[in-house]
Protein backbone atom coordinates (compact mmCIF):
# COMPACT_ATOMS: atom_id res chain seq x y z
CA UNK A 1 0.00 0.00 0.00
CA UNK A 2 2.85 2.36 0.92
CA UNK A 3 4.53 1.65 -2.43
CA UNK A 4 1.30 2.46 -4.23
CA UNK A 5 0.99 5.77 -2.37
CA UNK A 6 4.66 6.57 -3.13
CA UNK A 7 4.09 5.88 -6.86
CA UNK A 8 0.93 7.99 -6.85
CA UNK A 9 2.81 10.72 -5.03
CA UNK A 10 5.63 10.78 -7.56
CA UNK A 11 3.64 10.29 -10.76
CA UNK A 12 0.53 12.32 -9.97
CA UNK A 13 1.68 14.96 -7.54
CA UNK A 14 5.17 15.76 -8.79
CA UNK A 15 5.48 15.12 -12.51
CA UNK A 16 1.92 15.68 -13.68
CA UNK A 17 1.46 19.23 -12.35
CA UNK A 18 4.82 20.28 -13.82
CA UNK A 19 4.09 18.91 -17.27
CA UNK A 20 0.45 20.05 -17.28
CA UNK A 21 1.49 23.55 -16.21
CA UNK A 22 4.05 23.73 -19.04
CA UNK A 23 1.48 22.61 -21.65
CA UNK A 24 -1.14 24.99 -20.28
CA UNK A 25 1.24 27.97 -20.30
CA UNK A 26 2.31 27.13 -23.86
CA UNK A 27 -1.35 27.03 -24.96
CA UNK A 28 -2.16 30.34 -23.23
CA UNK A 29 0.95 31.97 -24.72
CA UNK A 30 -0.06 30.84 -28.24
CA UNK A 31 -3.65 32.05 -27.79
CA UNK A 32 -2.66 35.46 -26.37
CA UNK A 33 0.07 35.92 -29.00
CA UNK A 34 -2.31 34.97 -31.83
CA UNK A 35 -5.06 37.28 -30.58
CA UNK A 36 -2.70 40.24 -30.16
CA UNK A 37 -1.21 39.62 -33.61
CA UNK A 38 -4.66 39.46 -35.19
CA UNK A 39 -5.83 42.64 -33.42
CA UNK A 40 -2.60 44.39 -34.42
CA UNK A 41 -2.21 43.20 -38.01
CA UNK A 42 -5.73 42.83 -39.29
CA UNK A 43 -8.50 44.09 -36.98
CA UNK A 44 -10.96 44.42 -39.87
CA UNK A 45 -10.59 40.69 -40.58
CA UNK A 46 -11.67 39.93 -37.00
CA UNK A 47 -14.79 42.10 -37.33
CA UNK A 48 -15.66 40.62 -40.74
CA UNK A 49 -15.17 37.06 -39.46
CA UNK A 50 -17.29 37.78 -36.38
CA UNK A 51 -20.17 39.18 -38.46
CA UNK A 52 -20.05 36.29 -40.92
CA UNK A 53 -20.27 33.88 -37.97
CA UNK A 54 -23.26 35.82 -36.66
CA UNK A 55 -24.82 35.32 -40.07
CA UNK A 56 -24.39 31.55 -39.59
CA UNK A 57 -21.93 31.20 -42.45
CA UNK A 58 -20.64 27.61 -42.26
CA UNK A 59 -17.19 27.76 -40.76
CA UNK A 60 -14.61 25.14 -41.64
CA UNK A 61 -11.12 25.48 -40.26
CA UNK A 62 -9.78 22.20 -41.48
CA UNK A 63 -6.07 22.00 -42.15
CA UNK A 64 -3.56 19.22 -41.74
CA UNK A 65 -1.32 19.50 -38.69
CA UNK A 66 1.72 20.06 -40.90
CA UNK A 67 -0.10 22.76 -42.87
CA UNK A 68 -1.14 24.40 -39.63
CA UNK A 69 2.41 24.43 -38.23
CA UNK A 70 3.81 25.82 -41.49
CA UNK A 71 1.28 28.68 -41.61
CA UNK A 72 1.69 29.34 -37.87
CA UNK A 73 5.47 29.61 -38.31
CA UNK A 74 4.84 31.98 -41.22
CA UNK A 75 3.03 34.22 -38.70
CA UNK A 76 -0.64 33.54 -39.52
CA UNK A 77 -2.51 34.55 -36.32
CA UNK A 78 -5.46 32.18 -36.94
CA UNK A 79 -3.13 29.19 -37.31
CA UNK A 80 -1.24 30.22 -34.16
CA UNK A 81 -4.53 30.36 -32.22
CA UNK A 82 -5.75 27.02 -33.65
CA UNK A 83 -2.43 25.50 -32.62
CA UNK A 84 -2.96 26.99 -29.14
CA UNK A 85 -6.40 25.35 -28.92
CA UNK A 86 -4.90 22.01 -30.00
CA UNK A 87 -2.14 22.26 -27.39
CA UNK A 88 -4.86 22.98 -24.82
CA UNK A 89 -6.68 19.73 -25.63
CA UNK A 90 -3.41 17.91 -24.92
CA UNK A 91 -3.90 18.63 -21.20
CA UNK A 92 -6.69 16.06 -20.60
CA UNK A 93 -4.94 13.59 -22.92
CA UNK A 94 -1.68 13.83 -20.96
CA UNK A 95 -3.58 13.55 -17.68
CA UNK A 96 -5.17 10.25 -18.77
CA UNK A 97 -1.79 9.06 -20.09
CA UNK A 98 -0.29 9.63 -16.64
CA UNK A 99 -3.12 7.66 -15.02
CA UNK A 100 -2.45 4.87 -17.52
CA UNK A 101 1.23 4.85 -16.50
CA UNK A 102 0.26 4.78 -12.85
CA UNK A 103 -2.02 1.76 -13.26
CA UNK A 104 0.57 -0.04 -15.40
CA UNK A 105 3.08 0.54 -12.60
CA UNK A 106 0.61 -0.80 -10.07
CA UNK A 107 -0.11 -3.81 -12.35
CA UNK A 108 -3.82 -3.12 -12.00
CA UNK A 109 -5.20 -4.88 -15.10
CA UNK A 110 -8.79 -3.63 -14.90
CA UNK A 111 -7.73 0.01 -14.61
CA UNK A 112 -5.07 -0.33 -17.30
CA UNK A 113 -7.94 -1.49 -19.54
CA UNK A 114 -10.21 1.39 -18.42
CA UNK A 115 -7.59 4.09 -19.03
CA UNK A 116 -6.58 2.47 -22.35
CA UNK A 117 -10.26 2.60 -23.38
CA UNK A 118 -10.44 6.31 -22.47
CA UNK A 119 -7.24 7.05 -24.43
CA UNK A 120 -8.57 5.12 -27.43
CA UNK A 121 -11.85 7.04 -27.08
CA UNK A 122 -9.98 10.36 -27.22
CA UNK A 123 -8.06 9.28 -30.34
CA UNK A 124 -11.26 7.89 -31.89
CA UNK A 125 -12.76 11.36 -31.41
CA UNK A 126 -10.07 12.84 -33.65
CA UNK A 127 -10.64 10.18 -36.32
CA UNK A 128 -14.42 10.59 -36.12
CA UNK A 129 -14.01 14.36 -36.46
CA UNK A 130 -11.79 13.97 -39.52
CA UNK A 131 -14.23 11.69 -41.32
CA UNK A 132 -17.43 13.31 -39.98
CA UNK B 1 -10.95 45.35 -31.07
CA UNK B 2 -14.15 46.31 -29.21
CA UNK B 3 -15.81 43.05 -30.28
CA UNK B 4 -12.82 41.05 -29.01
CA UNK B 5 -12.87 42.91 -25.67
CA UNK B 6 -16.64 42.46 -25.44
CA UNK B 7 -16.29 38.70 -25.94
CA UNK B 8 -13.51 38.60 -23.33
CA UNK B 9 -15.71 40.48 -20.83
CA UNK B 10 -18.66 38.12 -21.47
CA UNK B 11 -16.39 35.13 -21.00
CA UNK B 12 -14.83 36.50 -17.79
CA UNK B 13 -18.34 37.04 -16.37
CA UNK B 14 -19.46 33.51 -17.36
CA UNK B 15 -16.32 31.93 -15.87
CA UNK B 16 -16.72 33.96 -12.67
CA UNK B 17 -20.39 32.98 -12.12
CA UNK B 18 -19.59 29.40 -13.17
CA UNK B 19 -16.88 29.12 -10.50
CA UNK B 20 -18.98 30.74 -7.75
CA UNK B 21 -22.00 28.55 -8.50
CA UNK B 22 -19.88 25.42 -8.89
CA UNK B 23 -21.60 24.70 -12.22
CA UNK B 24 -18.71 25.69 -14.51
CA UNK B 25 -18.46 28.39 -17.16
CA UNK B 26 -19.96 26.37 -20.04
CA UNK B 27 -23.46 26.57 -18.58
CA UNK B 28 -23.31 30.38 -18.72
CA UNK B 29 -21.12 31.13 -21.76
CA UNK B 30 -23.32 29.29 -24.29
CA UNK B 31 -26.46 31.35 -23.51
CA UNK B 32 -24.33 34.51 -23.13
CA UNK B 33 -22.92 34.03 -26.64
CA UNK B 34 -26.37 33.27 -28.05
CA UNK B 35 -28.19 36.15 -26.37
CA UNK B 36 -25.61 38.96 -26.11
CA UNK B 37 -23.19 38.20 -28.99
CA UNK B 38 -25.91 36.73 -31.27
CA UNK B 39 -23.66 33.83 -32.19
CA UNK B 40 -25.34 30.69 -33.60
CA UNK B 41 -25.65 27.65 -31.34
CA UNK B 42 -23.14 25.48 -33.26
CA UNK B 43 -20.37 28.12 -32.95
CA UNK B 44 -21.19 28.80 -29.28
CA UNK B 45 -21.03 25.08 -28.45
CA UNK B 46 -17.56 24.65 -30.04
CA UNK B 47 -16.17 27.71 -28.27
CA UNK B 48 -17.71 26.72 -24.95
CA UNK B 49 -16.33 23.19 -25.14
CA UNK B 50 -12.81 24.59 -25.57
CA UNK B 51 -13.39 26.93 -22.61
CA UNK B 52 -14.45 23.99 -20.43
CA UNK B 53 -11.19 22.21 -21.33
CA UNK B 54 -9.22 25.39 -20.54
CA UNK B 55 -10.90 25.95 -17.16
CA UNK B 56 -10.47 22.34 -16.17
CA UNK B 57 -6.83 22.41 -17.33
CA UNK B 58 -6.22 25.44 -15.10
CA UNK B 59 -7.77 23.66 -12.13
CA UNK B 60 -6.14 20.33 -12.84
CA UNK B 61 -2.63 21.67 -12.33
CA UNK B 62 -3.37 21.04 -8.64
CA UNK B 63 -4.34 17.50 -9.76
CA UNK B 64 -5.65 15.26 -6.95
CA UNK B 65 -3.48 17.18 -4.51
CA UNK B 66 -6.64 17.83 -2.53
CA UNK B 67 -6.93 14.20 -1.49
CA UNK B 68 -10.68 14.18 -2.21
CA UNK B 69 -10.52 12.99 -5.83
CA UNK B 70 -11.25 9.28 -6.18
CA UNK B 71 -9.06 8.38 -9.15
CA UNK B 72 -10.50 4.87 -9.59
CA UNK B 73 -14.10 6.10 -9.64
CA UNK B 74 -13.05 8.82 -12.11
CA UNK B 75 -11.35 6.45 -14.53
CA UNK B 76 -14.05 3.76 -14.33
CA UNK B 77 -16.80 6.30 -15.07
CA UNK B 78 -14.70 8.16 -17.64
CA UNK B 79 -15.23 5.17 -19.96
CA UNK B 80 -18.92 6.10 -20.02
CA UNK B 81 -18.49 9.89 -20.25
CA UNK B 82 -15.90 9.74 -23.05
CA UNK B 83 -18.13 7.36 -25.05
CA UNK B 84 -21.02 9.78 -24.55
CA UNK B 85 -18.95 12.89 -25.32
CA UNK B 86 -17.49 11.55 -28.58
CA UNK B 87 -20.95 10.37 -29.70
CA UNK B 88 -22.53 13.68 -28.66
CA UNK B 89 -19.90 15.81 -30.41
CA UNK B 90 -20.33 13.73 -33.57
CA UNK B 91 -24.12 14.10 -33.40
CA UNK B 92 -23.84 17.86 -32.70
CA UNK B 93 -23.04 18.35 -36.37
CA UNK B 94 -26.26 16.57 -37.38
CA UNK B 95 -28.88 17.31 -34.69
CA UNK B 96 -31.18 20.30 -35.47
CA UNK B 97 -30.55 23.47 -33.45
CA UNK B 98 -33.97 23.46 -31.79
CA UNK B 99 -33.26 20.02 -30.30
CA UNK B 100 -29.96 21.32 -28.87
CA UNK B 101 -31.74 24.36 -27.42
CA UNK B 102 -34.43 22.17 -25.85
CA UNK B 103 -31.80 19.84 -24.36
CA UNK B 104 -29.94 22.88 -23.02
CA UNK B 105 -33.15 24.11 -21.35
CA UNK B 106 -33.62 20.68 -19.74
CA UNK B 107 -30.01 20.65 -18.50
CA UNK B 108 -30.58 24.11 -16.95
CA UNK B 109 -33.63 22.78 -15.10
CA UNK B 110 -31.57 19.84 -13.85
CA UNK B 111 -28.79 22.22 -12.72
CA UNK B 112 -31.34 24.43 -10.94
CA UNK B 113 -32.81 21.39 -9.18
CA UNK B 114 -29.31 20.26 -8.20
CA UNK B 115 -28.38 23.73 -6.90
CA UNK B 116 -31.53 23.83 -4.76
CA UNK B 117 -31.22 20.35 -3.31
CA UNK B 118 -27.49 19.64 -2.80
CA UNK B 119 -27.38 19.39 0.95
CA UNK B 120 -27.36 15.83 2.19
CA UNK B 121 -24.62 13.30 2.78
CA UNK B 122 -25.56 9.65 2.53
CA UNK B 123 -22.39 7.63 2.95
CA UNK B 124 -22.65 3.85 2.81
CA UNK B 125 -20.13 1.96 4.95
CA UNK B 126 -19.64 -0.96 2.55
CA UNK B 127 -19.35 -1.24 -1.23
CA UNK B 128 -21.57 -3.62 -3.20
CA UNK B 129 -19.82 -6.63 -4.84
CA UNK B 130 -19.07 -4.93 -8.20
CA UNK B 131 -17.74 -1.73 -6.60
CA UNK B 132 -15.74 -3.86 -4.19
CA UNK B 133 -14.20 -5.80 -7.07
CA UNK B 134 -13.30 -2.49 -8.73
CA UNK B 135 -11.80 -1.20 -5.44
CA UNK B 136 -13.89 1.97 -5.62
CA UNK B 137 -14.26 2.64 -1.90
CA UNK B 138 -12.05 5.17 -0.18
CA UNK B 139 -11.34 7.18 2.95
CA UNK B 140 -12.07 10.76 3.90
CA UNK B 141 -11.05 12.75 6.97
CA UNK B 142 -13.66 12.67 9.74
CA UNK B 143 -15.34 15.95 10.67
CA UNK B 144 -13.68 15.87 14.07
CA UNK B 145 -10.34 14.50 15.18
CA UNK B 146 -7.65 12.82 13.14
CA UNK B 147 -9.67 9.73 12.33
CA UNK B 148 -10.65 8.74 8.81
CA UNK B 149 -14.05 7.49 7.69
CA UNK B 150 -14.26 4.68 5.16
CA UNK B 151 -16.92 5.12 2.49
CA UNK B 152 -18.33 2.47 0.20
CA UNK B 153 -19.71 2.79 -3.33
CA UNK B 154 -22.86 1.17 -4.71
CA UNK B 155 -24.80 0.96 -7.99
CA UNK B 156 -21.93 1.44 -10.46
CA UNK B 157 -24.09 0.51 -13.52
CA UNK B 158 -26.70 3.14 -12.57
CA UNK B 159 -23.96 5.76 -12.13
CA UNK B 160 -22.35 4.76 -15.43
CA UNK B 161 -25.65 5.18 -17.33
CA UNK B 162 -26.06 8.71 -15.93
CA UNK B 163 -22.43 9.42 -16.82
CA UNK B 164 -23.09 8.31 -20.39
CA UNK B 165 -25.94 10.85 -20.52
CA UNK B 166 -23.67 13.50 -18.93
CA UNK B 167 -21.01 12.83 -21.58
CA UNK B 168 -23.59 12.95 -24.36
CA UNK B 169 -24.84 16.34 -23.11
CA UNK B 170 -21.23 17.62 -22.89
CA UNK B 171 -20.56 16.64 -26.48
CA UNK B 172 -23.85 18.03 -27.78
CA UNK B 173 -24.00 21.26 -25.77
CA UNK B 174 -20.37 22.16 -24.97
CA UNK B 175 -20.88 22.11 -21.20
CA UNK B 176 -19.08 20.22 -18.45
CA UNK B 177 -22.30 18.56 -17.14
CA UNK B 178 -20.82 18.83 -13.64
CA UNK B 179 -24.22 18.97 -11.93
CA UNK B 180 -25.29 15.69 -13.56
CA UNK B 181 -21.95 14.03 -12.77
CA UNK B 182 -22.11 15.03 -9.10
CA UNK B 183 -25.72 13.82 -8.91
CA UNK B 184 -24.75 10.45 -10.38
CA UNK B 185 -21.97 10.00 -7.84
CA UNK B 186 -23.75 11.52 -4.86
CA UNK B 187 -27.36 10.35 -5.23
CA UNK B 188 -26.91 7.11 -7.19
CA UNK B 189 -23.50 5.78 -6.09
CA UNK B 190 -23.60 7.34 -2.60
CA UNK B 191 -20.12 8.85 -2.66
CA UNK B 192 -19.54 11.67 -0.15
CA UNK B 193 -20.51 15.06 -1.67
CA UNK B 194 -17.02 16.54 -1.46
CA UNK B 195 -15.50 13.43 -3.11
CA UNK B 196 -18.21 13.61 -5.82
CA UNK B 197 -17.44 17.30 -6.51
CA UNK B 198 -13.65 16.81 -6.65
CA UNK B 199 -13.94 13.67 -8.80
CA UNK B 200 -16.41 15.43 -11.12
CA UNK B 201 -13.98 18.35 -11.57
CA UNK B 202 -11.28 15.86 -12.46
CA UNK B 203 -13.53 14.16 -15.02
CA UNK B 204 -14.92 17.30 -16.71
CA UNK B 205 -11.68 18.14 -18.55
CA UNK B 206 -11.35 14.67 -20.05
CA UNK B 207 -15.02 14.56 -21.08
CA UNK B 208 -14.89 18.03 -22.66
CA UNK B 209 -11.48 17.21 -24.16
CA UNK B 210 -13.01 14.22 -25.97
CA UNK B 211 -15.75 16.43 -27.42
CA UNK B 212 -13.33 19.26 -28.24
CA UNK B 213 -11.09 16.90 -30.20
CA UNK B 214 -14.05 15.90 -32.43
CA UNK B 215 -14.95 19.58 -33.00
CA UNK B 216 -11.32 20.59 -33.68
CA UNK B 217 -10.66 17.66 -36.01
CA UNK B 218 -13.87 18.44 -37.90
CA UNK B 219 -12.76 22.06 -38.25
CA UNK B 220 -15.88 23.29 -36.43
CA UNK B 221 -14.17 25.53 -33.89
CA UNK B 222 -14.33 29.22 -34.82
CA UNK B 223 -10.90 30.30 -33.59
CA UNK B 224 -11.74 34.02 -33.48
CA UNK B 225 -14.52 33.27 -30.97
CA UNK B 226 -13.01 30.28 -29.14
CA UNK B 227 -9.65 31.91 -28.30
CA UNK B 228 -10.96 34.97 -26.39
CA UNK B 229 -13.75 32.87 -24.83
CA UNK B 230 -11.32 30.23 -23.55
CA UNK B 231 -8.97 32.88 -22.11
CA UNK B 232 -11.81 34.89 -20.58
CA UNK B 233 -13.70 31.98 -19.00
CA UNK B 234 -10.46 30.65 -17.48
CA UNK B 235 -9.54 34.07 -16.07
CA UNK B 236 -13.07 34.48 -14.65
CA UNK B 237 -12.94 31.01 -13.14
CA UNK B 238 -9.59 31.73 -11.47
CA UNK B 239 -10.95 34.94 -9.88
CA UNK B 240 -14.22 33.21 -8.91
CA UNK B 241 -12.30 30.29 -7.42
CA UNK B 242 -10.18 32.68 -5.34
CA UNK B 243 -13.27 34.51 -4.04
CA UNK B 244 -15.25 31.32 -3.38
CA UNK B 245 -13.93 30.67 0.17
CA UNK B 246 -14.90 34.23 1.19
CA UNK B 247 -18.30 34.31 -0.53
CA UNK B 248 -21.59 33.50 1.18
CA UNK B 249 -22.57 30.88 -1.38
CA UNK B 250 -25.81 30.01 0.42
CA UNK B 251 -27.17 33.52 -0.09
CA UNK B 252 -26.09 33.47 -3.76
CA UNK B 253 -27.88 30.17 -4.34
CA UNK B 254 -31.28 31.78 -4.94
CA UNK B 255 -29.73 34.12 -7.51
CA UNK B 256 -28.02 31.22 -9.33
CA UNK B 257 -31.30 29.26 -9.43
CA UNK B 258 -33.09 32.34 -10.83
CA UNK B 259 -30.42 32.76 -13.54
CA UNK B 260 -30.61 29.07 -14.46
CA UNK B 261 -34.41 29.20 -14.68
CA UNK B 262 -34.24 32.34 -16.85
CA UNK B 263 -31.77 30.60 -19.18
CA UNK B 264 -34.04 27.52 -19.27
CA UNK B 265 -37.03 29.69 -20.25
CA UNK B 266 -35.02 31.57 -22.91
CA UNK B 267 -33.60 28.38 -24.44
CA UNK B 268 -36.96 26.61 -24.26
CA UNK B 269 -38.61 29.57 -25.98
CA UNK B 270 -35.94 29.63 -28.71
CA UNK B 271 -36.39 25.89 -29.27
CA UNK B 272 -40.17 26.00 -29.47
CA UNK B 273 -40.40 29.22 -31.51
CA UNK B 274 -37.91 27.87 -34.06
CA UNK B 275 -39.64 24.48 -34.12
Amino acid sequence: MDTIIADEERILRVWTPRILRTILLAAIALLVFGLIMLAWQNPSYYVARFHSLQGNVRYQNRKSLTGLIVTALAGDPRSIMTLGLMVLTLVPLVRVAFCFLLFVKERDGIYVAFTAYVLIGLVAGVILGRVG
Amino acid sequence: MLIMLGLLALAVGAGFIGALSGLGGGVFIVPALLIFARIPMSVAVGASMISVVATSAGASVAFVRDGWTNLRVAMALECATVTGAVTGAYLAGIVPTWVLELLFALMMLQSAYFTMTKTGESIVPRSDPLADRLKLGGRIPAASGNKEIHYGVINVPGGAILMLVAGLMSGLLGIGSGALKVMAMDYVMHLPLKVSSATSNFMIGVTAGAGALVFLARGDVATVIAAPVALGVTAGAVVGGRLLPHANVQSLRTMFVAILLLIAVEMGWRALSGF
